[in-house]
């Protein structure tokens, strides 16, 4: 298995330049172009010093290329990085949880990929990346892992079964999704954008000003202007829908979940079945109505910003629980939950107004004759609270616990007894008089996921308590 | 006992309530001293009268939690808290008017070390910190013997667990 230290593909270095001048851009237009006729000190020197930055990135990036190595020995993978303070990293291959890869147009271009290795820590040595290399080595890394796991963990289940794809978006799921994700209202923010950037250059105020009014007489022309903004901003929205989720292509094999997607940006991404931490089935109340619901997995290795552990967002709800179903058979949603007891709302409903007090305080300081605000702003909380009330519910059976919290956007939380790291469950006076007490529970992820739940009757918090207590008797 | 479950038992040591009120009282002194400080410094140096404002409602702020955190905190922290430790679970239980109970499996354990500061020296107690993989736990003031062999046995605990870690459902 040992190859012996591999230096990264030379497309390394292209990579990086494409990547450094996607973010230099921004600085170049505005020295080189915007003000090109501008002699003030700060521009002059700006120039220079982004001449000077400019030429150490490209020599470090060859620096870099130069010096950062890989190397798989026996089961741990090493990375050598670092061009003056030398940097020598190791992990065992059982540590890693999950793993991304990553091909934008400049890794296609030369036929490459890039892989990210996510272990179960926190902190900046948590992933493994490498940046550039080939598909094969890249299948040389994976197939090492898996043959890793398999020897672990699955040696009982005898062989690894084949690959079943359970779910291709079609040019339809990608209609659906563009009008969902409502990414066709981008185009106001960036027309006004753009209008106030034009209108800074060229003085347009004036002519916008005539325009405007000579519109204004001619209502149709707006209505056919508005028409053509949107068409625009839809065929915008869906191309960049289709960019995003266009190839979505969910699988799985007896061992992982793999989720592929994109075009032109090729992402790819897979964990192993059992590092499946919770599964989180979220619905905004658009995605409600048009009955489609978005399923995450939660994951060790995973960062919240990434969408990559999700199944296809815009998937119709039965056929995302279908397929969850198949894939993971442990985590069973169940649609029928419970709302707490009445009482809990009025629990709910006497608890200090913070934020109406501030406000109040705000007002009578600053600006006396606002004072109407707070009225909104305790409506506003009054009624977050009875949506807060009206979507939380909580089951438990068997090793899965279920919640679901929410008012706009309602989301539901699945997890495994096993998974959960540590439990607290606490009462305060106010909640005594009324019976019940708070349930929080931690799980694995990046951040930590924690799910708090107040208002769980006292009865079941005891069960509940006890439940975690006796799990390793059963 | 308001939830029905089998409470943690061992206590925490009785000087941890003297400890507590020590260093709160001289938490709190030290921080009135700068405030008093910056007061005669705004008087002095005629700052604009809302920092004087904003002062004298932060020291104003500062005295009332130092009469609850040296007189009356230290008390019930120090009645309610308790812990047990056993071959599976950490439990923790403290706080009067919000009671809080927590349940850590020992599997979960990452490290546990002890630590103590002047004033717990000479009370000869330790803070033994419990840390998890990503959040940590403190039972506060525990003797100096025990706490050893706290720290001792816990080790041991999360150690003999380590094994069979594997993070797989245990057919689940």
């Amino acid at each position: 298995m040992t190859d012996g230290v591999k230096r990264y593909h030379p497309a390394f270095i292209a990579v990086e330049l494409v990547s450094f001048l996607k973010g230099s851009i921004g600085f170049f237009l505005f020295l080189f172009i915007l003000k090109a006729t501008s002699t003030a000190t700060w521009v002059i020197w700006g120039r220079y010093l982004f001449l000077i930055a400019s030429v150490c990135t490209i020599f470090s990036i060859i620096l870099k290329w130069y010096f950062h190595r890989y190397e798989i020995v026996g089961n741990s993978i090493v990375v050598y990085e670092g061009v003056y303070v030398k940097k020598q990293r190791s992990v065992a291959l059982d540590r890693i949880h999950n793993q991304v890869s990553n091909a934008t147009f400049v890794h296609r271009w030369f036929g490459l990929t890039s892989l990210t290795l996510e272990t179960g820590t926190s902190g900046e040595n948590a992933r493994f990346n490498f940046p550039v290399i080939t598909e094969k080595e890249k299948q040389q890394i994976l197939l090492t892992l898996e043959r890793r796991e398999v020897s672990i963990e699955a040696v009982e289940e005898g062989k690894s079964s084949k690959r079943t794809i359970h779910f291709h978006s079609t040019k339809k799921d990608l209609v659906k999704a563009s009008f969902t994700s409502l990414s066709f209202l981008a185009i106001f923010p960036l027309l006004t954008a753009v209008y106030f950037n034009l209108a800074d250059f060229f003085q347009i105020e004036e002519t916008a000003e005539n325009a405007l009014d000579y519109l204004l007489i001619h209502w149709w022309m707006l209505i056919v202007l508005f028409v053509l903004a949107l068409a625009l901003s839809v065929g915008i929205g869906f191309i960049k829908t289709s960019v995003k989720y266009g190839n979505y292509v969910i699988s799985d094999d007896s061992e992982r979940i793999y989720i592929e997607k994109g075009i032109g940006n090729f992402i790819s991404f897979s964990i192993p079945k059992h590092r499946v931490q919770a599964v989180i089935v979220e619905q905004s109340i658009l995605k409600r109505l048009l009955g489609l619901a978005s399923i995450k997995l939660l994951s060790a290795g995973d960062d919240k910003g990434q969408e990559t552990s999700s199944l296809y967002p815009f998937m119709p709800k039965h056929e995302a629980y279908r397929i969850l179903q198949i894939m993971l058979p442990h985590y069973h949603i169940e649609e029928n939950m419970n709302r707490f007891p009445f009482k809990v709302l009025w629990l709910k409903l006497i608890q200090p107004y913070y934020l109406t007090i501030l406000v109040i305080i705000g007002l009578m300081i600053f600006k006396r004759e606002w004072l109407w605000v707070a009225a909104i702003v305790f409506g506003l909380s009054i009624l977050s609270r009875i949506l807060d009330y009206w979507f939380t519910s909580y089951i438990r059976h068997g090793k899965t616990v279920q919640i679901r919290k929410g008012g706009f956007t309602n989301e539901t939380f699945v997890t495994h007894r096993e998974r959960i790291q540590q439990i607290t469950v606490k009462h305060s006076w106010l909640q005594r008089k009324f019976g019940v007490a708070t349930l929080v529970f931690t799980n694995k992820a990046k951040p930590l996921h924690e799910s708090e739940l107040y208002g769980v009757s006292k009865e079941e918090a005891g069960n509940f308590y006890n439940w975690y207590h006796t799990r390793s008797a059963s | 006992m308001y939830i029905n479950i089998e409470e943690p038992t061992e206590t925490i040591s009785n000087d941890a309530m003297k400890v507590w009120r020590m260093s709160n009282t001289i938490g709190h002194l030290s921080a009135i001293l700068i405030i008093a400080v910056l007061v005669l410094c705004s008087e002095k140096f005629g700052w604009y009268g809302w920092i004087g404002i904003v002062l004298y409602f932060l020291s104003g702020l500062f005295v009332v939690s130092a009469i609850f955190s040296i007189f009356i905190e230290p008390t019930y922290l120090q009645n309610t808290w308790r812990y047990n430790i056993n071959q599976q679970f950490v439990q923790l239980k403290h706080g009067k008017w919000q009671e809080k109970h927590t349940l850590i499996p020992m599997e979960k354990v990452e490290y546990v070390r002890t630590e103590q500061g002047p004033i717990m020296r000479r009370y000869g107690l330790y803070n033994i910190e419990i840390g998890t993989t990503a959040s940590n736990h403190i039972i506060p003031a525990i003797p100096s013997e025990e706490a050893k062999k706290l720290k001792a046995q816990i080790a041991v605990y999360a150690k003999l667990k380590d094994e069979d870690l594997a993070e797989g459902e245990k057919g689940a």
